[in-house]
This record gives C-alpha cells, sequence and structure tokens, in this order.
C-alpha cells in the first residue's frame, strides 16, 4: 500500500458488513530491535460507519521519526494533516523501515449486531478484543513489541490489568488522553482516523442508495448531514442501510417514530421476576364461567409446543 | 362460503414463480405489505460452512437454515382481487406463486430440532397415521 488511493481500493474491496484488518509489513529494525507500541481507536461515537482501530509500534529509540512526522494529539491536526502524514509513513523510506502500523475496521453492522445478540455485547468488550487481536497480530507476525500504550475513555485501571495478564512481559501503559501524550499513541490514532474517513468516502450501499459521504456527513449526531440522513433515510421494514449502528438510540428512537414496529423475543431478566410462593386465595375456588360462553377445550400441549392450531387462512 | 382457486400459472415456463424464496423472521413485523427484501435483506445473507446462514435484520444477528417442506407438500401463495360483501357469496383465489422450502431464522440461536416451528412438520407425519388411508 503506498498512497491513499490503495487504500480506498483495498477497503473497497473488502466486505462492509463485518470487520476485517488492514495492516503493514513488519519494518526489519521492528523485528530486531525493542519496539513500543500505541494504540487508539476512530468513531467510537458516531452513529454512522465503522469503529476502526489503529496501533503504530516503531524501535522505542527511534522515536524521533514520530516527531519529525508531527505525530502530535490528532484531534489537533486538521485531515489534510493526517492524510498527509499517513501518506509519508506509507512512502517514506526511514518510516517503512522503522514504522510498522496495522488498523481494524469495525463495520457498523458488526457493532449493532454485537450489541444486539442474546447475551449482550457491549461496546467496550468490542473494543477490548479489537484491541487485543491487534496487539497479538502484530506480535505474531514477528514485531519484536516490548512496551504498549493505549488510549482509553473509560477508567484505565482495570482495562491495564487485563492487558498486563494478557501480554505478561510487556510493560503496559493505560491512559487518558494518551493520544496527546504518546507520539506513538498519536501515530496509531492517524492510522485509525484516516482509515475510517477513507472508508465513509468508499462506502458503497448495497441496499440501492444513491448517495456518498457529501450527503451522509461525518456519522456524528451532531452533524446537519447525519442528522437529515437519520431522519430521510428510512425503509419501513428494514429500517437503515448497514451503514448506520441500529443500536444507537438516536437510530432507535427515529425508527420507533418513523418505521414499522418490530418486536423481537423477549429475554426474561430474572433479577426483578417475583416468583410466587402462594397462590392467590380465589383459585382455591369453582372458575367463573361467564354467562354464554362455554368452556374451550385446551389444546393439546404437542399442538401447542409447535405454534399449531386450527384455522382459517381465508377468515 | 365456497372458495374457488384458479392457476393462471399452471403453464408457465417460468419455474422461479414457483420456487420463491420466503424467509421466516423471528420478530413480530406490524406490516403487511411489500418490502425490499432482495436489497436490504438477501444482500447479506451469508453460507457458512454446509448450510448454516447468517443474516441480520434492524441490527439483529440472526442465524438460519433453510427447511424443505415435508415430502409431498408445496407452499402455495394466493391473491384475492376483491372481497366480496356479502360473506355467502364465492371467494375467488388467483395462485400468485408457490415455494418449496422456508428459510428459517433465528435471532442469535443456531435453529435446531427444538424450535417450534422446525418440530411443526412433525404433526405432517402424525396427521398422516391418524388421517391417512
Amino acid at each position: 500500500m503506498e498512497s491513499l488511493n490503495d487504500l480506498k481500493d483495498y477497503i473497497k474491496s473488502r466486505c462492509n458488513s463485518t470487520k476485517f484488518l488492514n495492516l503493514s509489513e513488519v519494518p526489519s529494525n521492528c523485528r530486531s530491535e525493542a519496539c513500543m507500541l500505541g494504540v487508539d481507536e476512530a468513531g467510537r461515537g458516531p452513529v454512522l460507519g465503522p469503529m476502526v482501530y489503529g496501533v503504530a509500534y516503531c524501535p522505542i529509540n527511534r522515536t524521533d521519526i514520530l516527531k519529525d512526522l508531527g505525530c502530535a494529539d490528532s484531534k489537533a491536526l486538521t485531515e489534510e494533516k493526517r492524510d498527509e502524514i499517513l501518506v509519508k509513513m506509507l512512502k517514506e523510506e526511514d518510516c517503512i523501515k522503522n514504522v510498522g502500523w496495522a488498523a481494524e475496521v469495525i463495520s457498523p453492522n458488526y457493532i449493532s449486531n454485537s450489541m444486539y445478540r442474546r447475551a449482550k455485547h457491549s461496546l467496550n468488550e468490542v473494543s477490548m478484543t479489537s484491541a487485543i487481536d491487534l496487539i497479538k497480530k502484530v506480535i505474531e507476525l514477528g514485531a519484536n513489541i516490548k512496551e504498549v500504550y493505549v488510549d482509553t475513555v473509560g477508567p484505565p485501571e482495570k482495562y491495564q490489568a487485563k492487558l498486563s495478564d494478557i501480554f505478561p512481559g510487556i510493560k503496559i501503559t493505560v491512559a487518558k488522553k494518551a493520544d496527546s501524550i504518546y507520539p506513538i499513541v498519536s501515530a496509531a490514532s492517524i492510522v485509525a482516523k484516516v482509515t475510517r474517513d477513507h472508508a465513509l468516502k468508499v462506502w458503497q450501499f448495497h441496499e440501492g442508495l444513491d448517495l456518498d459521504y457529501t450527503q451522509f456527513g461525518s456519522g456524528y449526531p451532531g452533524d446537519p448531514l447525519t442528522k437529515k440522513f437519520i431522519r430521510e433515510k428510512i425503509d419501513p421494514v428494514f429500517g437503515y442501510p448497514l451503514l448506520v449502528r441500529f443500536s444507537w438510540s438516536t437510530a432507535e428512537l427515529m425508527l420507533q417514530e418513523k418505521a414499522v414496529s418490530c418486536t423481537f423475543e423477549e429475554i426474561d431478566e430474572p433479577s426483578n421476576k417475583k416468583s410466587p410462593r402462594c397462590k392467590p386465595i380465589n383459585s382455591f375456588f369453582a372458575p367463573k364461567i361467564e354467562n354464554g360462553t362455554t368452556r374451550k377445550r385446551k389444546k393439546h400441549k404437542f399442538f401447542e409446543e409447535r405454534y399449531l392450531t386450527i384455522g382459517n387462512a381465508f377468515e | 362460503m365456497s372458495i374457488q382457486v384458479d392457476n393462471n400459472l399452471k403453464d408457465t415456463d417460468n419455474k422461479e414463480v414457483f420456487e420463491q424464496r420466503v424467509h421466516y423472521i423471528p420478530c413480530k413485523i406490524e406490516e403487511d405489505a411489500s418490502a425490499n427484501v432482495e436489497k436490504y435483506f438477501e444482500t447479506y445473507v451469508t453460507q457458512n460452512g454446509d448450510k448454516d446462514l447468517t443474516a441480520t435484520f434492524r441490527g439483529h444477528p440472526l442465524d438460519g437454515i433453510k427447511l424443505p417442506l415435508p415430502e409431498g407438500y408445496r407452499g402455495v401463495l394466493l391473491t384475492e382481487a376483491k372481497r366480496p360483501l356479502n360473506e355467502d357469496m364465492e371467494r375467488k383465489f388467483q395462485v400468485a406463486g408457490g415455494f418449496k422450502e422456508i428459510i428459517y431464522w433465528n435471532w442469535d440461536k443456531k435453529p435446531s430440532k427444538n424450535d417450534n416451528v422446525v418440530r411443526a412438520m412433525d404433526w405432517v407425519d402424525i396427521a398422516e397415521a391418524i388421517h391417512g388411508d
């Protein structure tokens, strides 16, 4: 991969309803020398498009390259600047030899499906799994990772303990705003952000909608284009195309209001159910039979269990 | 009330008419209308292994299998142009298509012999034993 067009073509070639990896080769210097690795994510909050996890890694004594690239707080960088840095990472000799990267693109459908499982899988679990898998993958490919820096939105302690358990022998640092403190996390953040931006740019609607990113916007619920998209592009039965995260309350509420109502099987929450220990007193009296109604013969269990009833489709 | 069913498709060369794809979705959809099943749903049906299918509906993960109708049975789809106002009048239906299998979907659970719809097919054999010649 040498350019942003290559990145676009690659994303386009992959299925946009699951998740997939995109990774650089492990640079020669990252095999021989002790490396630090940064982890960050892009697109956690938006109601549209994938969430992308990114990692970047380089030899511990070569962080000067990151500073020369301009890796600083990625939120303070403009989109153009981020694109420029990624292109340098892909092209420049010094980077190719020293800076490796990997990204996982987690589709909106993958996110909705996880959050709407019978046993709900939270976004945090999806995130953590992705981060861990990326680190594992890079190590498996031969990168000599000794230090890991992770940006987190939640409380760092638990996350840090978990990662230390999984990666013994690696120094783990989990911190809020790691993106602006550690250049390697900032590099990871750039990989993630640029990948997400381009995933939106090449989004293909298999539902047949003739639209592109200039019409659905950034995906953040505050973006007027995104708002309009969420309000208008509703299919009465299916709801939304798979660009949308169905499990976001913005989408949920809009579908409740504007689409056909769909009810899935309810899952019992055992906690707040009172089990009636004793029968109500009136159950000991003969059942009251309403005037004129004859008692219905009870259906055999066989039929009940199979949802079989005597019906007349022509009624 | 008597019922008359006409089959204008009897001589059709288009075999697909009687091999429509029917999806059983594990969800109550409060609508009776046509839906863009092909673009919004079937696009994302994927097969894993021999017969396990996966799909997604309103963000929910679905697991499915193809459920052939019992031997000797066919699914038929009928339409009625206009329902007569008088209950005693003869009603006329047109064959609009048919199907030979149901694609049965469960929400995040592999279909098995324990599913009600799968078990409902048991009745066919039992009915034959009780009421058959």
